[in-house]
C-alpha cells in the first residue's frame, strides 16, 4: 500500500477557506468503452487531456496494462488512473507468482475496487477493467467510491453518454471481433466529436485467449492542417541582457557527458511543424 | 391545466432564467429565487485592422459545460445593412461570451444604425457607432450584458479601424484584439505577429542602440492568414473552440464573408 | 386551482414582442440625456452586481471590469504636472497596455481616471484659482490639495513624489519626476504598467509630453543613472 502523506491536509483547507483556489489536477475528461465479443474483449479511448477548459495532452494513453491478458481504460484524474494500475498490477503480478496461476480479471476489478473503497472516493479513479482468463472473457467498471458493475458492453468518462448511444443502437449479441473494434472505435468517436471533454485519437486493445492486441492510435480522424505561414525568427530577434557561453570541456568538471545521437529513435519529441 | 401549461404552470410562462438554486426567503414571508441569468457559451472571437480593411472573425461553436449546442451560430455581424441580411453595411460587430445577450446587443446596435440613416440620410460613421455601442453597454451598468463586443469598420480617411469593449462599456480604438474564451491563447500572438512586441532587428546596435522591429501596416492576404492559424492553434488547446472560422471582411467595396471549416472534436 | 394560476400567471402572448416602452427606445438613435440604468428584477441589484462582477470579494466572477492603475499629479511653480500609466487588468490579465487615462476636457483642463474604488483627479488653470487640483472619488470626496497619487500603484509613486517633491521645481526637473514616480509605480506594482503618458498644464493651456513606452525609460533609467540596481543580469 502507499503511504498517503497528509501533513499538509491542515494547512491546505485553512488556505482554501481563505479563497485561495486548489490546484488543478489533469483530468483526462475522458470517453472509454469496453465490449465483449465471441472469444475476447476489446476496449476502446480516445487521447485527450483536459485541464479545466484547456487541452493539457492531444495524444496521451488512457489503456494501462494489468497483467499480459488483463488491461484497464482510465478516466478520472490522470495521476490516480495511473498510480492505481500500476500498484494493482504489480500487486496481481506478485499474486500469480505465489499461486502460479494467471491472474484473473474478477481478483484484479476486486483489489481495484476494495483499493478505492477504502480510500473512499477520494482517489479520482474511474476503470474499464478487461481481460481473458482460465475461467474466461471478463469486463467489468469500477467507480472512484468502489462499485462495480459486469456487463456485455461498457461505456464511461464525460463521453460516456455518445458513446452509449452508439452501443444502444448497434450492439448485437453473437458480434464477431472485427465488428466489436468497429464498434467500440464508433462509440469512442461519438465521444472524440460530441463530448468536449474528448478528442484527438481512438486507441483500442484487442485481448483474445490467445494474444493481447494493443492498437495504438488505430483511428487517427483530426489530425492538424499545415500553418498558412512561417513563424521562424531570424536569429538576434530577441533581445539579451547578457551573454555566456559553457563549453563542454567545462561542464565535464562538474558532471559525465555522453555523446548521444542526433534524433535517437524513440526520443523524438511529437511536436507540430 | 397539465396540458396547457406544460409542467410547472408558474414558470412556464415566465422571463425563462436559470434559477438553478433553491428559493431563498427573505423577511416577511416573501420567497425569491435565486437569480443567475447568465451562461457562458464559450467560442473566441479576434480582430485586426489594416491599412485600408479591418477583419472580425470567430468560431462558430457554441456550447454549455462539454456540450455542444450547435456546430454553426455566426459570432460576427453586419451591423445597419439595408435589410437582415444586412446588404451594404459598411459596419460589423463581434460579440462573444453569453450568447443571449450578443444577439440582443447586436439587434438593439443594428436597430439604432439603421434607424441612423433613415432619420439623418446618411450612414452612421464608425466613430459615431463606437461611441453610441458604448453608452448601450453603461446603460446596463447594474445589470452588464455579458459579453466581450468588438467594433469594425473604415474610418473617415478610409483606415481600417478598430474598437474594442469590456462587458460595461470601456472602450478603446485598437490595432488588433482577441476575445472569449481563448483570448488568453491569441492575444500574445497578435502582440508579437501584428504589433511585433519583443521582436528587435538582429544586429542593429548594442544595448540602447537595438532597435525595436519597425511596425508596418499588414496586407490582406497574410492577415487572413494570421488569423486562420491563431483559429486552428486555438482549436488544437481550448476544447470550447471549433467547428467553424467565420471571417467578414470590410473594405471600400463593402463587406465580405468568409468561412471555412475547423476540426471538430 | 384555476384561480390561482390566474393570478400568478400572464396569458403567454402578452410576454412576446417588446413592451411599448422597449419599441420607444429602440427608435430613439439617441441616447437618453440623463441616464437610466437597467436593473436585475431583484430585491438586492447590489447584491447580484457584487456576486457577478466584483473580482475582489468574489475571485471567480463571470464579468471581470478593468482595474488597477496609477495616477498622479502635482502643483509647483510652473503649472501642474499629470502623469499616469496605461494598463487595465481583469483579473490577473493584462487587458490592455495603450490606455488613455488622461481625459482631455478643453484645452486647460484635464481629468484622469481609475477603476475600481480608486479616485480621479482634476487639473485646470484659472484666472481665479491659479493652478488648481483636485481630488475626487465615488464616495463623493472633494480634496483640493497640491500633490496627489491614485490608484494600486500609488504607494511606489508617493514614496518617489515626496521624497524629490519642491515646489520650486523648473519645468524640466517637474516632469522628470512625474515620468521618474510612475516610473517606480509600474516597477513594483504589477496591476500597473505599459506607457507613460505626460502632461504640463499651464497658464495659456496644456501641452503633451508624450505616451512612451516604460521598457526602454527602465533601461535608460537603470544603465545610464545607475538607479535600480538591484535589478541585475548577472549570470552567477
Amino acid at each position: 500500500m502507499p503511504g498517503f502523506d497528509f501533513s499538509n491536509h491542515a494547512r491546505n483547507a485553512a488556505l482554501h477557506a481563505q479563497g485561495f483556489p486548489l490546484p488543478k489536477a489533469t483530468s483526462t475528461g475522458t470517453t472509454i468503452v469496453g465490449c465483449i465479443f465471441d472469444g475476447g474483449v476489446v476496449i476502446a479511448a480516445d487521447t485527450r487531456a483536459t485541464s479545466g477548459p484547456i487541452v493539457a495532452d492531444k495524444n496521451c494513453e488512457k489503456l494501462h496494462y494489468i497483467s499480459p491478458q488483463i488491461w484497464c481504460a482510465g478516466a478520472g484524474t490522470a495521476a490516480d488512473t495511473e498510480f492505481t494500475t500500476a500498484l494493482i498490477s504489480s500487486q496481481l503480478e506478485l499474486h500469480a507468482l505465489s499461486t502460479g496461476r494467471n491472474p484473473r480479471v474478477v481478483t484484479c476489478m476486486t483489489m481495484l475496487k476494495q483499493h478505492l473503497f477504502q480510500h473512499q472516493g477520494h482517489i479520482g479513479a474511474y476503470l474499464v477493467v478487461a481481460g481473458v482468463d482460465p475461467t474466461g472473457v471478463g469486463l467489468f467498471t469500477v467507480h472512484a467510491h468502489g462499485s462495480t458493475d459486469k456487463l456485455p458492453y461498457v461505456t464511461m468518462g464525460s463521453g460516456s453518454l455518445a458513446a452509449m448511444s452508439v452501443f444502444e443502437t448497434q450492439w448485437k449479441s453473437n458480434i464477431d471481433r472485427e465488428g466489436a473494434i468497429k464498434l467500440a472505435a464508433d462509440a469512442i468517436q461519438a465521444g472524440i466529436f460530441n463530448d468536449l471533454g474528448s478528442g484527438s485519437n481512438v486507441d483500442v486493445c484487442v485481448i483474445t485467449k490467445e494474444k493481447t492486441t494493443l492498437m495504438r492510435n488505430y483511428i487517427r480522424p483530426n489530425e492538424r492542417e499545415r500553418k498558412q505561414r512561417s513563424y521562424v525568427f531570424k536569429r538576434g530577434t530577441t533581445a539579451v541582457l547578457r551573454e555566456k557561453v559553457v563549453e563542454r570541456v567545462d561542464i565535464g568538471k562538474y558532471v559525465t557527458v555522453h555523446e548521444v545521437p542526433l534524433e535517437a529513435e524513440g526520443e523524438k519529441m511529437e511536436v507540430d511543424a | 391545466m397539465a396540458a396547457l401549461f406544460g409542467q410547472d404552470a408558474l414558470t412556464d410562462n415566465g422571463p425563462g432564467y436559470a434559477f438553478s438554486q433553491a428559493p431563498s426567503s427573505a423577511a416577511g414571508g416573501i420567497r425569491e429565487r435565486s437569480f443567475y441569468p447568465y451562461t457562458d457559451n464559450g467560442g473566441s472571437t479576434l480582430g485586426i485592422a489594416g491599412e485600408d480593411f479591418t477583419i472580425l472573425a470567430g468560431d462558430t461553436r457554441s456550447t454549455s459545460g462539454y456540450n455542444i449546442n450547435t456546430r454553426y451560430a455566426p459570432k460576427v455581424f453586419k451591423i445597419g445593412g439595408d435589410d437582415s441580411e444586412g446588404t451594404n453595411a459598411t459596419i460589423i460587430l463581434s460579440v462573444v461570451g453569453f450568447a443571449a445577450d450578443g444577439q440582443i446587443l447586436k439587434e438593439r446596435l443594428d436597430t439604432i444604425v439603421k434607424m441612423y440613416r433613415y432619420q439623418h440620410g446618411k450612414p452612421m460613421s464608425v466613430k459615431a457607432c463606437a461611441q453610441r455601442l458604448s453608452t448601450i453597454l453603461y446603460g446596463k451598468r447594474f445589470f452588464p450584458y455579458y459579453v466581450h463586443a468588438i467594433l469594425g469598420g473604415l474610418d473617415e480617411e478610409g483606415k481600417g479601424a478598430l474598437y474594442s469593449y469590456d462587458p460595461v462599456g470601456s472602450y478603446e480604438r485598437e490595432q488588433c484584439r482577441a476575445g472569449g474564451a481563448a483570448a488568453s491563447l491569441i492575444m500574445p500572438f497578435l502582440d508579437n505577429q501584428v504589433n511585433f512586441k519583443n521582436q528587435y532587428v538582429p544586429e542593429s546596435g548594442e544595448g540602447h542602440a537595438l532597435q525595436e522591429r519597425p511596425r508596418v501596416p499588414l496586407k490582406r492576404k497574410e492577415t487572413e492568414e494570421l488569423v486562420r492559424d491563431a483559429f486552428t492553434s486555438a482549436v488544437e488547446r481550448h476544447i470550447e473552440v471549433g467547428d467553424g472560422l467565420q471571417m467578414l471582411v470590410v473594405t471600400k467595396d463593402g463587406v465580405e464573408e468568409i468561412y471555412s471549416p475547423l476540426k471538430r472534436d | 386551482m384555476d384561480t390561482l394560476v390566474a393570478q400568478y400567471s400572464r396569458p403567454l402572448f402578452e410576454n412576446e414582442g417588446s413592451s411599448q416602452e422597449e419599441q420607444l427606445e429602440l427608435i430613439q438613435t439617441l441616447p437618453p440625456l440623463s441616464l437610466k440604468f437597467a436593473l436585475p428584477p431583484i430585491a438586492q441589484p447590489s447584491a447580484f452586481l457584487r456576486a457577478t462582477t466584483d473580482d475582489h470579494s468574489n475571485p471567480d466572477c463571470p464579468i471581470k471590469i478593468a482595474h488597477g492603475t496609477t495616477t498622479l499629479a502635482f502643483r509647483f511653480k510652473g503649472g501642474i504636472i499629470v502623469a499616469t500609466d496605461s494598463r487595465a487588468t481583469a483579473g490577473n490579465w493584462i487587458a490592455s497596455q495603450t490606455v488613455k487615462k488622461v481625459i482631455e476636457i478643453n484645452n486647460c483642463l484635464l481629468g484622469t481616471m481609475a477603476g475600481g474604488a480608486a479616485g480621479t483627479m482634476c487639473a485646470g488653470v484659472t484666472p481665479q484659482e491659479g493652478p488648481a487640483l483636485y481630488y475626487i472619488d465615488s464616495d463623493g470626496t472633494r480634496l483640493a490639495g497640491n500633490l496627489f497619487c491614485v490608484g494600486s500603484g500609488q504607494t511606489f509613486a508617493y514614496g518617489v513624489l515626496d521624497a524629490e517633491y519642491s515646489y520650486d521645481l523648473e519645468d524640466e526637473a517637474a516632469l522628470e519626476l512625474g515620468r521618474r514616480s510612475i516610473l517606480a509605480a509600474t516597477h513594483r506594482d504589477a496591476y500597473s504598467g505599459g506607457f507613460i503618458n505626460l502632461y504640463h498644464v499651464k497658464e495659456d493651456g496644456w501641452v503633451k509630453h508624450g505616451f512612451s513606452d516604460t521598457n526602454p525609460i527602465f533601461w535608460k533609467t537603470k544603465l545610464d543613472k545607475g538607479e535600480f540596481s538591484n535589478v541585475t543580469s548577472e549570470l552567477d
